[in-house]
């Protein structure tokens, strides 16, 4: 009931003395943090609404959304620049507030303008051919981009050399049934802001070659929010607020996963996306098993999916699967996840003799195998190079899976089936991820990673349990990739190469190993950056490599941290090390 | 003597009602004073080098015996034949009667812990969660079990954290039980590395240099420490370079000598022998002087 406000943090901290590389000019500046956080963001609000590009673009104007010629539509401030002119105000409101953790807040927000105004500099520079496009061209005059730059990066200088403080930890408890609604209200709002990223920019492709930009674009400025959020310590507050609810949370989220339907994302497309996105969220959380929590690095896993898909297509009754026989989906998901497991058992077996490097290497043996015995269609269960097409839709009663449901006026579009039944195959299967890591065999994985030899000596027999974990996670990837079978509705060898095992370990690594919102938030953006950047194909692995080398420099423990991982990784970030170095007592919120 | 030091709070030997409580559920104790843990002719053999030879050793309960000996003389080779990490060229290990199972988890079962010269904490669990991969081995959960988190999970769950919790208090860690390990300081480390290894319920307990790198103080908490261990009627082998540590500690002291077992006895007998003496420091002060002397006539 008591409100009590209690921030560690001292607002009237000493200055700041910096060391390091760039020590003396952050030193030199620190006496205008305050002036400087101003100025950036009236540099970055100026920026947004300076004119950004000389000439329309060849594709034609930006669309509507993130409009170039904003002076043609006087009051269409939106898209990219309504995001940096919010970011913009925010820094400078909060540059004149005294809150706790200002300058870090402050930095979150001039790191977001500036990703933003870099990131839609560059491609107008790309598409328009030349620095011309974003300065100064046939008479013409642009110098949005270039303003809104230099604006995010004093803002992010100004907050630096302020001085960045440790995030504060709150800790109100507020009434349960107040926090009962800012939780519903705070999922409701995640739940538009996912339909609104997922749509953001329209469909990828030929017809809207925007799209990839106003996506990335919307990304950027929302990690800089978010990374504004978090330095104020309410991301973090809200956290524990959630777990103070858990099993309202967890009820809430699962709904709120089942209305996107009812959002902007409620069209057949955007559901098949989500229904791809929920295939590689729950193969990535049963990596996450293997990878994530008993430290077995797997290069061939999604073999896993692939046999699951073989699988269920091979008991679907379609005409040209070698087992002509039609069982119930429920069944044939159970038999895929049992087949599935018994080849993880097998590859899992090696890992008695190898470790490490060759473990990896056993692992990208066996799906080379997996993909190569299924090109030459073995056994004539996997259809070659033909694959295995016509798979009939789940059916439930008359009821098929992928016909569209009317409720009263409102008619859903077809795959809203699926897309509900991939939400609960996902709840599931984080549902196992969750119970199995708070176990004796969650924590028998995570001593093995930290140091087998330990582990052995506590008592672990740790042969049949790094086996136990392969089979777990593959049968995981088994029950995804039944779904996937009867979603896609044909089963190709090369929907399993080794560059989706590469993919899916991207998305754990990327998302946070160890955690499962880390391994669905790493799924869904390396799968739904394919369908928007659809011109970009070609540089696919590029950019998949470019944002891997730049999280591990930045972020080597993933966008969502395990609590353990965290610690482990904070070394290089000395506030962290303060925070929670040695001796420290412990002063978390539980 | 400096073994009295006063002792900081948090460093104080664990209170009577923990040791009870503990006692209480670790059942180790059959008051037989028979042996336990025994060691016959053990030989180990690494290529053409000869770590230890014919060492015999016998552990009754509720002992706590020394392993001392200078660098290379081959105590943790004989340790690590004890907790089934090498396999004797010859001899034999038997713990009650039984041979020695010859895999370090099987070894663990049987009711023999050990801790590392070297700390091997899991460095990024919590100090609560290290403590609870050691009840592993004497928790009834399957996978299956694990999966459904059902009553008999819960039960189970609760348990080892009830133990997990004692044992924190047994070693003075409860303050940090939600700590991570590698944040522990130095001495915290040690002692949750016992308490870890306390939590597998074994009537054996083997220590490698637990003093290592301590002060004065720490090694005196160390010390009262592994006497609080011993009542719960666990059998302690320690091995230790810090002989002064040894002979007030020890019941038995063992001395080990380029794989030789050199003498074995009571503190006050190995103290007195002029051979470990000689092992341990060289020959005894007036010698060396004497030599010098002579030396220096000489030339």
């Amino acid at each position: 009931m008591s409100t009590t406000i209690d921030p560690p943090v001292a607002t009237t901290a000493p200055p700041v003395q910096h060391t390091g590389r760039f020590g003396a000019v952050l030193n030199a500046v620190a006496p205008f943090a305050k002036i400087g956080m101003i100025v950036g963001g009236v540099l970055s609000v100026l920026g947004a609404f300076l004119p950004w590009v000389t000439f329309v673009l060849n594709e034609g104007a930006y669309p509507e959304r993130a409009s170039l010629n904003m002076f043609v539509e006087p009051f269409g401030v939106s898209g990219f620049r309504l995001h940096i002119t919010l970011l913009g105000i925010a820094a400078i409101v909060i540059a004149l507030l005294t809150v706790p953790a200002k300058h870090r807040i402050v930095r979150g927000l001039g790191i977001g303008v500036a990703a933003v105004a870099l990131l839609n500099g560059i491609w107008i520079t790309v598409e328009g051919g030349g620095l011309g496009a974003i300065t100064a061209a046939d008479g013409t005059i642009a110098f949005g981009a270039i303003v809104a730059l230099i604006g995010g990066l004093v803002t992010v200088l100004a907050a630096t050399s302020g001085g960045l403080e440790a995030r504060p930890e709150w800790e109100w408890e507020l009434p349960w049934w107040v926090e009962w609604i800012l939780l519903l209200v705070i999922f409701a709002l995640v739940l538009l802001l996912v339909a609104e990223v997922l749509t953001s920019g329209g469909q990828g492709g030929v017809v809207n070659p925007y799209a990839g930009v106003v996506f990335l674009s919307l990304l950027a400025a929302l990690s800089g929010a978010l990374s504004a959020l978090s330095a104020s310590g309410l991301l973090t507050w809200v956290g524990v607020v959630s777990e103070r609810h858990r099993v309202f949370s967890v009820v809430v989220l699962l709904l709120c996963a089942l209305a996107l339907p009812f959002t902007g994302a409620g069209t057949e497309y955007w559901m098949t996306v989500a229904s791809n996105i929920g295939v590689y969220a729950a193969t990535a959380i049963g990596l996450n098993i293997v990878v994530g929590l008993a430290g077995l690095l797997d290069l061939g896993y999604v073999a896993f999916l692939g046999i699951g898909a073989f699988t269920a297509a091979n008991l679907s009754g379609a005409a040209a699967s070698a087992v002509g026989i039609h069982l119930p989906f429920l069944l044939v998901m159970v038999i895929s996840a049992v087949v599935a497991g018994i080849f993880g058992a097998i590859v899992g077996s090696p890992t008695l003799r190898v470790r490490g490097d060759y473990l990896a290497i056993v692992t990208l043996a066996f799906g080379e195998i997996f993909v190569r015995s299924a090109q030459n269609n073995i056994a004539g269960l996997t259809g070659g190079a033909n694959a295995i097409p016509n798979i009939p839709p789940v059916g439930v009663g008359g009821f098929q899976f992928n016909d569209s449901i009317t409720i009263g006026a409102l008619r859903l579009p077809s795959g809203v089936m699926y897309y509900v039944a991939i939400v609960l195959l996902v709840a599931f299967v984080m549902l196992v991820f969750g119970n199995l890591k708070n176990s004796r065999l969650g924590r028998a994985w995570i001593a093995i990673r930290e140091d087998e030899d330990a582990a052995s000596a506590m008592g672990i027999r740790t042969g049949p349990i790094k086996i136990l974990a392969f089979l777990i996670g593959a049968m995981l990837a088994g029950l995804a990739g039944a779904f996937f079978a009867h979603k896609t509705a044909v089963v190709a060898y090369d929907s399993f190469r080794f560059l989706e095992s590469v993919t899916l370990l991207a998305a754990v690594i990327l998302g946070g190993m160890g955690t499962i919102p880390g391994a669905v938030l790493g799924a869904s953006i390396l799968f739904v950056l394919p369908e928007k950047l659809r011109e970009f194909a070609d540089y696919r692995l590029l950019l998949f490599g470019l944002a891997l080398i730049l999280i591990m420099r930045f972020r080597p423990q993933g966008i969502i941290a395990d609590k353990h991982r965290k610690a482990e990784l904070a070394d290089d970030d000395p506030e962290d090390v303060a925070r929670e170095g040695p001796g420290a007592l412990p002063t978390e919120v539980k | 003597m400096s073994e009295s030091t006063e002792l900081p709070p948090e460093l104080e030997a664990p209170p009577e009602e923990v040791k009870a409580e503990l006692a209480d559920d670790m059942h180790i104790a059959t008051g037989t004073r028979e042996p336990i843990l025994e060691a016959a002719g053990v030989t180990m053999q690494f290529g053409g080098l000869r770590a230890l030879n014919e060492v015999t050793m016998s552990l009754k309960e509720g002992e706590v015996i020394g392993l001392i000996g200078p660098n290379g003389a081959g105590k943790t080779t004989f340790f690590n034949c004890l907790t089934g990490l090498y396999t004797p060229t010859s001899g034999a290990v038997t713990l009650r009667g039984k041979p020695m199972p010859q895999d370090p988890s099987r070894v663990t079962e049987a009711g023999v812990a050990r801790t590392f010269q070297n700390i091997r904490l899991f460095p990024s669990m919590t100090a609560m969660e290290n403590v609870l991969v050691g009840r592993h081995v004497r928790m009834k959960q399957g996978p299956v079990s694990s999966l459904l988190h059902g009553p008999r999970f819960r039960r189970s769950e609760a348990e080892a954290r009830d133990r997990a919790e004692k044992l924190l208090a047994f070693v003075g860690l409860t303050r940090f039980s939600e700590e991570l390990a590698r944040n522990l300081p130095y001495g915290d480390q040690r002692r949750l590395e016992i308490a870890r290894a306390l939590a597998t319920d074994p009537s054996v307990l083997l220590l490698d240099e637990p003093t290592a790198g301590m002060n004065a103080q720490e090694t005196e908490a160390t010390r009262q420490l592994i006497f609080a261990i011993r009542d719960l009627g666990v059998s302690v082998v320690v091995i230790e370079h810090d002989t002064k540590f040894i002979f007030t500690l020890c019941d038995r002291v063992l001395v080990l000598v380029q794989g030789e077992l050199l003498v074995e006895g009571t503190p006050d007998e190995v103290r007195g022998d002029p051979r470990v003496v000689e092992a341990y420091l060289g020959a005894p002060p007036e010698e060396i002087e004497a030599q010098l002397h002579t030396t220096e006539g000489e030339s």
